[in-house]
């Protein structure tokens, strides 16, 4: 538990200012879910994607999409090999514990869903033949949200398999000033030391499924769920998934807080990150501000 | 295409729905349909269980084909009412086959109501009601299934829902039948005159009367205002046959007199006779010593025009339909087709009101030139013995009853050609019409003008509505005759024969007589159990009364009470009563889910929270709803610091207990020490502030 705040220090001390969204993109891992980040070029998006690897001592891949881009790029190929007389499977930068996907939404839509059962599944199938890719398996995406031209935007099944979107924005003044000063800090994420064993990130993760959520605390998640199928603002509601989902994020945020147990503000905390990509506003486009707005019209106590 | 499935849960509903809308039907339907229904239906529940195949269209053609010239052989048209209704529910039997589409079982259940509603073309009574009523749930429930196509419904939880609608819906019910209009010409539909009429026919000969008797049919019921006149004072008049020609007795009047002779219909032209009955009438109610009988009659429907009264008749408001008959009794413009209500007064001392005129003199002693010679030659001894005195002279032909070895019986012999003389010499067995024809025929022999009487004698006390019943077997024939000075006397020659027959009533008579009538439902076979006696009593008042009050709301009666209520009966004043009326329905209701809808069931823990915020908020604390616990005590830390180690103790030991769930049984009193401690610091940071 000391390690997990530890990590959390370090990866502070290289993606300067950025508290919130760290402990998000850290609370969205240890509750199995894959991150999509979602910021202008420079924010320090990659920067955080390394400093998570290192400081969990998990396997990395760097996958910058593009347009002409294949599923086998991502997955790997089959090749001959002459001398066994058979295909070997080369595998792909996909069989790695965290995959970065810079820039997703670049790839065509047949690329993007190769990584779709990577995602939902954990294992890659190819020729008919499945492989199961390693334990733990992260992806971090992310994309651009305002260069558009020539991108294919994420359907809504594929957002669907991203716990959480988040976005880093840009610092503070004073983070800014002493991220000048500090110079490029992608080198020294690079070089951090891992903070957590792969075993004991493990076992953190299994920790988050014992966290207990009582009986009112499922009656306010679900009826923040119906009060977004029922109020009209959005296209659809949000769907029985995103509901595990925000459980999943809110018992990884208690347990981050020291909570064996999840309170109301550890749903109030990831709603936002985990339900705004899923909801889409009655007059089309993106619902901005949706999550508040959902929680300030429902009550917490009935 | 993919053929519909009613689920599971539903069919059985839908079938049974089904065949209890169409069964009352098929107790009056041609035997065909009462075959091809359940054969239907049987049909309908192999297709269900995938044993047979919905039938093609060929073959629904056929059938359908089948069922209109069926319904023709059987009624010979299909208009009308048997005939429309016949068709329709073997059109509903068929639709159960033709079920392809969730629209299709629609189309089912809504012919199944209609199928329900026109039960009541044939059946109106209580019972009837309640029957339909159950279909009706069985129907709704049906309705309430196929709107729930989920697998795990249940057909209980369907029933119950429907029979809570239905439940429902009752008031409204009550509060349209009240208010909205009765359509007559929808309602009066012309019925195939099937089976014979019973009760009463306009000529009588003997042996009539007593075929009348074998039936236990209700001929009407009667209610009285004050107290119900004894068995021997109940002879209910219907008609009075005055020309006799040798056999038969039958009701017929002079040809070339005026209507109004005979007969006046309110707001028709009147005549004198009837002034001076109404003026005898107006000087009798001055007086008030007069007796009088009060009372309604609720007439089942005999296809005759005659109403049935005792003595001197007035229909207590003056009613379009219902004349005044000169021989004192109340006639219908038309033949009572359906049951038929009437409130009368009886002036039993009225009799000489309207006089004899010569030619009704004439008409009340004409007798054929010939026959019957003995009867004749003893009615001129008699009336010599007596001198001439009329009275004594009746009362000399009664002992004469009374003495020799008359019998009275169902069961008489057949009579030639000379009835009277026969009867009176040779078999001197008979019943009511026999001395009834008899005693006239002597009496007009001797020159006394005289008529026959026809109608019901008696009638069974229902003590539980206190009300009388009478049957057609309570059907008797008597005499009158003229006596100058007391006008029109009644004679009954049975009474002098059969006593016990009159003063202890038809179904004594025929209970220790006969044992006859074995019908059930005879007075006779129940009033020997009486437990059994008590219960059909009951039933019978329970009949009365939906009668009065229901069946008894028609057109005329409905005009009166909204007249009553209304004062000026419009169709914007009903439409307004009408919408009062189901606001006044509704506003409890609405008010009753609304409260229902701000309360949900909380649990201690979470009014403790309620209470707390309450508090807050009079504190002049900003929270909201959506706060959850610790923004609240965000919140109080910084409106009033003081208090700040209370909120923060309350919201750990809330957090504790509910979203730790790690209550115990003090948690609710320890939240409630730590709220008093708040308050107090709330209330005295406010003063010091």
């Amino acid at each position: 538990m000391q390690k997990l705040h530890d990590a959390l220090e370090r990866v502070g001390k290289v993606v300067l200012g950025k508290d919130e969204q760290i402990r998000l993109a850290v609370a969205c891992m240890l509750a199995r879910g894959h991150l999509l980040i979602e910021d202008l070029p420079g924010m320090g998006k990659t920067t955080l994607a390394h400093a998570l690897s290192r400081i969990f001592s998990l396997d990395y891949q760097r996958v910058q999409f593009t347009s002409d881009m294949l599923p086998a790029d991502i997955l790997g190929v089959s090749v001959f090999d002459p001398e066994s007389r058979r295909f070997e499977l080369r595998k792909g930068p996909v069989f790695t514990q965290l995959l970065l996907a810079d820039e997703i939404n670049r790839a065509t839509p047949k690329t993007q869903s190769a990584l779709l059962e990577a995602m939902e599944e954990g294992q890659v199938t190819q020729d008919g033949e499945s492989r199961p890719l390693p334990e733990p398996f992260f992806v971090v995406a992310t994309q651009n949200p305002l260069d558009q031209g020539g991108t294919f935007p994420l359907p809504e099944s594929q957002l669907d398999r991203f716990l959480m979107r988040i976005s880093l924005g840009y610092p503070a003044p004073e983070a800014e000033m002493a991220l000048l000063r500090a110079g490029d800090l992608r080198e020294r994420a690079l070089d951090m030391t891992p903070a957590l064993t792969v075993a004991e990130l493990m076992a953190l993760m299994a920790e988050v499924e014992q966290v207990h959520a009582s009986d009112d605390l499922l009656d306010y998640l679900q009826r923040l769920l119906e009060h977004s199928r029922g109020c009209g603002w959005f296209a659809a509601g949000l769907s029985p998934r995103a509901g595990l989902g925000v459980l999943r994020a809110a018992r990884a945020w208690a347990l981050l807080d020291k909570r064996k147990y999840v309170i109301p503000e550890d749903i109030q905390a990831v709603l936002k990150p985990v339900c705004e990509h899923r909801l889409q506003s009655a007059a089309g486009g993106a619902a901005g501000g949706s999550a508040s707005r959902l929680l300030e019209a429902v009550p917490v106590v009935l | 295409m993919r053929v519909y499935q009613v689920p599971q849960h539903t069919f059985l509903l839908l079938v049974g729905g089904a065949l209890l809308a169409a069964a009352p039907h098929l107790l009056m339907g041609p035997t065909w349909l009462r075959i091809l229904l359940p054969v239907l239906l049987l049909a309908r529940i192999l297709i269900q269980r995938g044993r047979l195949a919905m039938p093609g269209r060929v073959i629904r053609v056929v059938l359908l084909l089948g069922v209109v010239l069926g319904t023709l052989y059987t009624h010979g048209t299909v208009l009308g009412p048997e005939a429309g209704t016949c068709l329709l529910v073997a059109a509903f039997g068929l639709k159960t086959l033709e079920m392809f589409r969730l629209r299709d079982a629609y189309v089912l259940l809504v012919l199944g109501y209609f199928v329900l509603a026109t039960t009541f073309l044939f059946f109106q009574g209580p019972l009837a009601a309640l029957y339909v009523f159950a279909a009706m749930v069985l129907l709704t429930a049906a309705l309430v299934g196929i709107n729930r196509p989920e697998t795990g419904a249940r057909s209980r939880t369907h029933l119950r829902l429907a029979s809570v609608m239905v439940l429902q819906a009752l008031p409204l019910m009550v509060l349209l039948f009240v208010l909205v209009p009765r359509i007559a010409p929808l309602w009066a539909l012309e019925f195939q005159k099937e089976g014979a009429r019973t009760g009463m026919s306009d000529s009588m000969a003997p042996g009539e009367v007593s075929r009348l008797t074998e039936s236990t049919a209700l001929a009407f019921r009667v209610e009285f205002d004050g107290p119900v006149p004894s068995p021997a004072e109940r002879y209910w008049r219907g008609l009075t046959y005055s020309l006799f020609d040798g056999r038969r007795w039958s009701q017929a009047t002079p040809g070339g007199l005026p209507r109004p002779e005979l007969v006046v219909y309110p707001g028709q032209p009147s005549a004198p006779w009837h002034e001076q009955l109404l003026a005898q009438r107006a000087a009798a109610e001055q007086v008030g010593s007069e007796l009088v009988y009060r009372y309604r009659v609720v007439q089942e429907a005999s296809r005759r025009p005659w109403l049935y009264t005792l003595a001197v008749p007035f229909v207590r408001e003056p009613t379009r339909g219902i004349g005044q008959v000169r021989d004192f009794r109340l006639v219908s413009e038309d033949d009572i087709t359906q049951r038929y209500a009437y409130t009368v007064e009886s002036y039993p001392l009225l009799t000489a009101a309207v006089g004899l005129p010569d030619w009704e003199r004439d008409f009340n002693l004409a007798l054929p030139e010939q026959g019957n010679p003995r009867s004749r030659r003893l009615a001129q001894r008699w009336l010599d013995e007596a001198n001439g005195d009329v009275e004594s002279y009746a009362l000399r032909v009664l002992t004469h009853f009374r003495q020799e070895a008359f019998y009275y019986t169902l069961e008489p012999p057949l009579l030639g050609s000379n009835t009277v003389d026969e009867f009176l010499f040779d078999t001197r067995r008979g019943f009511c019409e026999h001395y009834a024809s008899a005693f006239a025929f002597m009496m007009r022999a001797a020159g006394v003008p005289a008529r026959i009487v026809a109608g019901y004698q008696g009638g069974e006390l229902n003590p539980v509505g206190n009300h009388l019943r009478v049957h057609q077997y309570h059907a008797h024939a008597w005499t009158e005759i003229w006596i100058e000075g007391r006008g029109w006397v009644e004679f009954d020659p049975t009474g002098a024969v059969a006593p016990e027959r009159i003063e202890q009533g038809m179904d004594r008579f025929l209970g220790r007589e006969m044992g006859a009538l074995e019908n059930l439902f005879s007075g006779a076979a129940f009033s020997r159990n009486p437990l059994l006696a008590r219960m059909r009593n009951s039933l019978d008042y329970l009949q009365f009364s939906w009668q009065k009050w229901v069946l008894g709301y028609d057109q005329t009666s409905q005009l009166a009470f909204l007249q009553r209520w209304l004062k000026d009966v419009s169709p914007l004043r009903i439409g307004l009563a009408l919408l009062i009326g189901v606001v006044v329905m509704l506003l409890p209701v609405a008010l009753w889910v609304l409260l229902r809808q701000r309360g949900p069931q909380r649990s201690p823990l979470q009014r403790e929270y309620r209470a707390l915020r309450r508090q807050l908020l009079r504190s002049g604390i900003p929270v909201s709803g959506s706060q959850p616990p610790r923004a609240l005590s965000a919140a109080v830390a910084q409106a009033c610091p003081p208090a700040t180690d209370a909120i923060r103790a309350w919201v750990s030991q809330y957090e504790q207990a509910v979203y730790a769930e790690q209550a115990d049984a003090q948690a609710v009193q320890r939240l409630r020490r730590l709220r008093r401690t708040l308050r107090w610091r709330l209330r005295r940071s406010a003063v010091t502030a």
